[in-house]
């Protein structure tokens, strides 16, 4: 057999620099040290409290009982309908569109719907902010809609008041605030851009002149619209159009995942990577570890506060070096190494002119958002790579000033009654404002909201809230595209939207917020005139045939989950003149860096503000760079952790401002020196049983003079340790090459190499040859394109309905995750690159969990899919101890038997529910092939070669998965099999997987290696 | 010092030994046997519906096909069981005081919907799928018997994976042409052989083994 070539891990390979990779610290210095109590890998824990004799005589006690028990299934009964509904044909789903908010921005999403029942939301491809992918959030919102612990109705003080009783009791109380003008009534409202809810908020405050809608969002985008307020006079909203940049710096900006148009952004970027030709280079400046960051080409580690600083020493290269001279004003070089690193991104950014694209990130001050967008300007990159919208949110400052405004005229005793639908403000809000306190001091507090929350529990009135999948509603996109959000089922408990209270207190609330909806676009599609366009039909005087052509665009708006005409388009990016003097009188307004330790908050990648803390699926999904599941943990770099005497697990005490928090630390590589990382939207104190008590919530300590970066934190270690679920350490390869990266210069000489990773190996099995059947199927995931941001994890956990462990089984390695996104860090501990990638079963050809099944429960199909047959597998494990690629799933433990029966609604009737001690693994969607192989048998067909799209591929923002028939020369799949790039992972074994991997490129710029 | 033990009693330890040895082959023989009789899996079992509909008149009588109330049996995974509305377009004309219909009204004007007792039963891991079948020569009483015959629906066949395989691994003697798939009396002709091999390709017949293709 030929030599693989293949490094080893701890060994130098010949003749070049030792390149070892690891997953952890511990890992790395080679001491993965099992603490107490906990066990390696699928490890059984001994049983407590059960002794073998006990089991024994339980064991024959239920043998003897069980021939009495298994007689005969129990009779089913089957419901048919009393009415058909002509849409529906029982057993085949229903897709809807609908849209999401994300910040009060539309996402566009299709939801699946079985007989009426939504199972899954995905990406709506007609929606200029999906494009068909879907982030973590738009998966995971389905699971909210059936939370068991969601409120229902009307309750005031606890004690339930009926929804028409409390319309009346609304209709006086608003009669009674229009007397003087509504100047003790406060709303504070969710950022959207609904535009029924703008005509809604217009008509409230014609009846209440004097009152005032605040809105409240604690992760807005506030400082970026200050920055374009400096910078051109004006708020405004940009929108990157990365397609078109061939150099992009990101200024502490994690547009790949929790920024912007992340989706479209996503996948912009990730069609710029992967193959050589035409790549991209991004270089980011942060100081936590982002998803962004990890797929850097040059990640700059520094402190969040000196990324200001960074972004002054570029503009002051580019107006020395580069003919810029309007920079000059606001540039400021810096010394040393750091300006070696701007110098070089400068002239990066000088070759690309009107090609590049700077992005400045929403933790960042409003100088720096300024700054950027005069070096776009100057670059030229304004109007090709960067344009600017007036922002579709109705009131683009939802950040901490507007909430200080209202909480001073709380604590002044100026309001008495105060409707909050903004999402648990009393949780989110910076602690110096104390909102739970000031709550007190209002008679009425009116909240809307779908679970008992910190909020909830100051408010009088709680009203239950709907789900996006249960009201009408309508939001824009960042580019002001409209979508109307339609219910796919009737609300599973007593609830109304935001629309519906909003509007009782114009004395609308009885008109239900479809009349709003429908009859408020009825009314812009008439106001659009002869446009031309379809909507414009209904234009034409309120007549029965414009009533119908209304009634035609309408279900066309709600088919597309798009809303076509006039009124609706998206908005024309404006012009922009900039004013040069205010940037740079504002830049030289921003206070020295300090010294010492700083704090930085961020929004946590899944669960954002701490909206999602009672969704079970986010919660357990390991986090993108992290992988730590059902927990925070405060970051810090593994030099300021030796410093400061702490290690993964250790609590400290954080104090800022005079307030202390205890939280576990996680030493996390690559994070900026002297600088800690704290994840917002844990450590709630009232939420379900998911969410409560999880992690630490960093707002005790945010503050609203410094919302995002805080100097002066202090740290003391408290001696006590906490167990955080990682699942990193898990599944550990041994240091082998696993995920290939190489950048794009060195490929011809890798070629080489990636050739001896593919390709038949000797076998004393024998060979089945596959190439004579119809299909092959086939999977492709491209390292370039992946960004590890784990959507496809979570629309697999949706589409095959994986269950929920729980922190004390990933503890035990026992998270269920089909398909997990594994991330190797290379290089430095202090600096290091990462590269994620995703492993699901690879469906070898040659596998070796079929040679070991005692009961054929796990065999191969005819076309080489490696089949799992649930009704036949006794549990013996043999499988995954032989699994090379560790990717199968036993089910320890009864976890569907257990969950609420409405949760049952949410499973996918395609796929079997697994019970207790069956062994499951990813089926490829199989359930997916045989649909698509039925509907074109039937149709007298062949399948498309990408026709069949897997879960996981379908949600990927970044395109990076690609499944298929690889015996069609001419689909996807097969022809990225046939790249130079594709390699077998551990190919060694000779498994002959079926998922290939593409090697990753990486395009660093020759003047910084 | 007497013997502790008889000599009776090694032939009763032997007879001991061989009833343990026989019971336990004798259950597990007898649960093997169990599953496999009709009784095991409920063939011909007789079951009590709500509405006592007799599918013999329906079919015999009024000559009414399959597919006028198993409307999706074409295009879907499941025949679709027929609506209350579906009940009502005749018997809101025909026999609309009858007593026997008295449920069918009663659900119709509630809204409220028949709660019928599953007849032909499969496991919740078993994905069967009508449209396949029936668009691939399949007729219904292949499985599903002389429904024309049977005053009350009963199971016709076993329903087991061996019994599907039966066909799966081999469907030629069981195809019919397409025109004949509801027709309850059809027979196959004495050189079903032949016909059958003819239909298979005409139809494109390729009937799978897989585990997937039932199991997903």
């Amino acid at each position: 057999m030929p030599s693989l070539g293949l490094p080893i891990f701890g060994q130098t390979p010949a003749g070049g620099t030792p390149a070892p990779r690891w997953r952890s610290l511990a890992e790395r210095d080679g001491r993965v040290d099992p603490e107490a109590g906990t066990y390696p890998d699928g490890e059984q824990p001994p049983p407590e409290g059960f002794s073998r004799r006990s089991f024994l005589q339980i064991l024959g006690a239920s043998t003897a009982l069980a021939g009495l028990a298994a007689c005969k299934p129990p009779r089913e009964q089957v419901v048919s309908y009393v009415k058909r509904p002509a849409s529906v044909t029982p057993s085949v789903a229903s897709h809807y569109a609908s849209a999401v908010s994300r910040g009060g921005y539309a996402v566009g999403v299709v939801v699946e719907s079985h007989e009426g029942r939504p199972t899954k939301m995905e990406g709506n491809p007609g929606h200029p902010a999906s494009l068909g992918g879907a982030g973590l959030h738009e998966l995971a919102t389905i699971l909210d809609l059936y939370d068991p612990n969601r409120l229902a109705g009307v309750r005031r003080h606890g004690q339930p008041v009926a929804w028409s009783s409390f319309l009346g009791e609304l209709s006086v109380l608003a009669a009674a605030h229009a007397k003087d003008g509504g100047a003790r009534l406060r709303v504070l409202a969710e950022p959207t851009s609904s535009p029924t809810q703008a005509d809604l908020r217009s008509r409230l405050l014609v009846r209440f002149p004097r009152a005032r809608i605040d809105s409240w969002g604690p992760i807005a985008d506030d400082a970026a619209r200050a920055g374009t307020t400096l910078a051109f006079g004006r708020p405004l909203d940009p929108e990157y159009r990365l397609a078109g940049a061939d150099v992009v710096l990101s200024l502490d900006a994690d547009f790949l995942a929790t920024e912007g148009d992340h989706l479209r952004q996503a996948r912009e970027f990730a069609r710029r990577r992967g193959q050589p030709a035409g790549m991209n280079r991004l270089y980011v400046a942060e100081a936590s570890f982002t998803v962004t960051g990890g797929v850097a080409d040059h990640r700059l580690r520094m402190r969040a506060s000196e990324v200001l600083g960074f972004g002054r020493a570029v503009a002051a290269a580019l107006a020395g070096h580069h003919g810029l001279p309007q920079l000059g004003p606001l540039g400021a070089p810096l010394t040393g190494d750091r300006n070696r690193q701007a110098t070089a991104v400068a002239a990066d950014l000088a070759r690309a002119r009107g090609r590049g694209l700077v992005l400045a990130g929403r933790r960042q001050p409003a100088a720096l958002h300024a700054l950027v967008a005069a070096l776009n300007e100057a670059l030229g990159n304004a109007g090709a790579t960067v344009v600017y919208r007036e922002p579709a949110l109705l009131d683009p400052a939802s950040g901490p000033d507007r909430l200080e405004l209202l909480a001073s005229e709380l604590r002044a005793g100026l309001v008495d009654t105060l409707v909050i639908t903004a999402w648990d403000p009393v949780y989110t809000a910076p602690a110096d404002l104390d909102l739970a306190a000031l709550l007190g001091k209002v008679p009425n507090v009116v909240y809307l909201t779908s679970r008992d929350d910190e909020t909830a529990r100051a408010a009088n009135v709680v009203v239950a809230e709907a789900h996006p999948l249960e009201r009408w509603g309508d939001l824009r996109g960042r580019d002001g595209t409209a979508s109307i959000v339609q219910p796919l089922i009737s609300p599973l408990v007593e609830c109304v939207s935001e629309l519906d209270l909003l509007a009782a207190f114009v004395d609308q609330g009885q008109l239900g917020a479809f009349r709003l909806v429908r009859e408020g676009w009825m009314a812009r599609a008439g106001d659009a005139g002869a446009g031309g366009s379809r909507a414009s039909d209904a234009g034409a005087g309120g007549s029965r045939a414009s009533d119908a052509g209304f009634d035609r665009a309408w279900s066309e708006w709600l088919a597309a989950g798009v809303v076509t005409g006039r009124g609706a388009a998206p908005t024309t990016p404006v012009k922009t003149v900039l004013a040069t003097g205010r940037v740079a009188a504002a830049l030289k307004a921003v206070p020295p860096v300090r010294a010492g330790l700083e704090a930085v908050f961020a929004p946590d990648d899944k669960l954002l503000d701490g909206r999602y803390a009672e969704n079970a699926w986010l919660q357990e999904l390991p986090h993108p760079v992290s992988k730590l599941t059902w927990d925070n943990a405060a970051s810090l770099s593994p030099a300021t952790a030796a410093r400061l005497g702490v290690k993964t697990g250790s609590v400290v005490t954080l104090t800022l401002r005079g307030r202390s928090l205890d939280a576990p630390v996680l030493v996390q590589p690559g994070h900026a020196d002297d600088s800690v990382t704290l994840p917002l939207g844990y450590g709630r104190t009232v939420a379900g049983p998911a969410g409560t008590g999880v992690g630490f919530s960093a707002y005790a300590l945010r503050a609203s003079a410094a919302p995002w970066i805080d100097a002066g934190l202090e740290l003391k270690p408290t001696g006590r340790k906490h167990a955080l679920a990682q699942t990193q350490e898990h599944f550990s390869m041994e240091g082998r090459s696993i995920a290939l990266s190489y950048d794009v210069a060195e490929l011809p000489k890798a070629v080489h190499e990636l050739e001896e990773q593919r390709g038949p190996q000797p076998s004393l099995l024998p060979l089945v040859d596959y190439g004579k059947e119809e299909y092959r199927w086939g999977m492709a995931i491209d390292l370039g394109k992946c960004i590890g941001c784990g959507a496809c994890t979570l629309a697999c956990q949706a589409e095959n309905n994986i269950p929920v462990v729980g922190k004390e089984q990933v503890l035990t390695s026992r998270e269920m995750h089909w398909l997990r996104v594994d991330r190797y860090y290379e290089g430095s501990e202090a600096d290091p690159e990462t590269i994620s990638q995703p492993l699901a079963c690879v469906h070898c050809e040659q596998a070796p969990c079929e040679y070991v099944c005692p009961v054929n429960a796990t065999v191969h199909s005819d076309e080489g899919l490696n089949e799992m047959v649930y009704n036949r597998c006794v549990g013996t494990r043999y499988c995954s101890n032989n699994c090379a690629y560790k990717v199968r799933r036993f089910n320890y433990l009864d976890y569907h038997g257990t969950v609420a029966p409405q949760l049952k609604m949410l499973q996918n009737p395609d796929v079997t529910v697994r019970a207790r001690g069956v062994m499951e693994k990813c089926s490829y969607c199989v359930h997916r092939i045989e649909h698509a192989r039925i509907d074109a048998r039937v149709a007298g067909v062949k399948i498309g070669g990408d026709a069949v799209v897997s879960a996981c591929q379908q949600a990927c923002p970044a395109e990076a998965i690609v499944f298929g028939n690889l015996n069609d020369p001419a689909s996807r799949v097969a022809r990225l099999q046939q790249g130079e790039r594709r390699y077998d992972l551990l190919h060694e074994l000779g498994t002959r997987p079926r998922t290939a991997y593409l090697a990753r490129l990486r395009n660093p710029n020759g003047e910084l290696v | 010092m007497s013997a502790l033990f008889s000599p009776r009693s090694d032939a009763l330890l032997k007879l001991v030994l061989g009833l343990l040895a026989g019971g336990a082959i004798a259950t597990l023989g007898g649960f093997m046997l169990y599953v496999r009789t009709p009784y095991g899996v409920s063939q011909n079992e007789q079951l009590v519906q709500p509405v006592m509909f007799d599918h013999r008149h329906h079919v015999q009588d009024d000559l009414i096909d399959c597919r006028y109330c198993h409307t999706t049996v074409e295009k879907a995974p499941s025949a679709g069981i027929p609506s209350t509305g579906t009940c009502l377009a005749c018997h809101s004309q025909v026999w609309n005081k009858s007593p026997l219909l008295d449920a069918v009204r009663a659900s119709w004007f509630t809204g409220k919907a028949i709660p019928w007792t599953r007849v032909n039963q499969l496991p919740d891991f078993v994905y069967f799928n009508h449209a396949i079948h029936v668009n691939k020569g399949i007729g219904c009483a292949e499985c599903h018997g002389r429904v024309d015959q049977m005053a009350s629906i009963e199971q016709a066949q076993p329903l087991n994976m061996g019994w599907c395989l039966q066909c799966h691994r081999d469907p030629v003697p069981r195809l019919r042409p397409l025109d004949q798939i509801t027709n309850m009396k059809w027979q196959a002709p004495a050189n079903q052989a032949e016909v059958g091999a003819r239909l298979a390709k005409q139809y494109d017949v390729h009937a799978r083994v897989s585990c997937t293709t039932c199991h997903r």
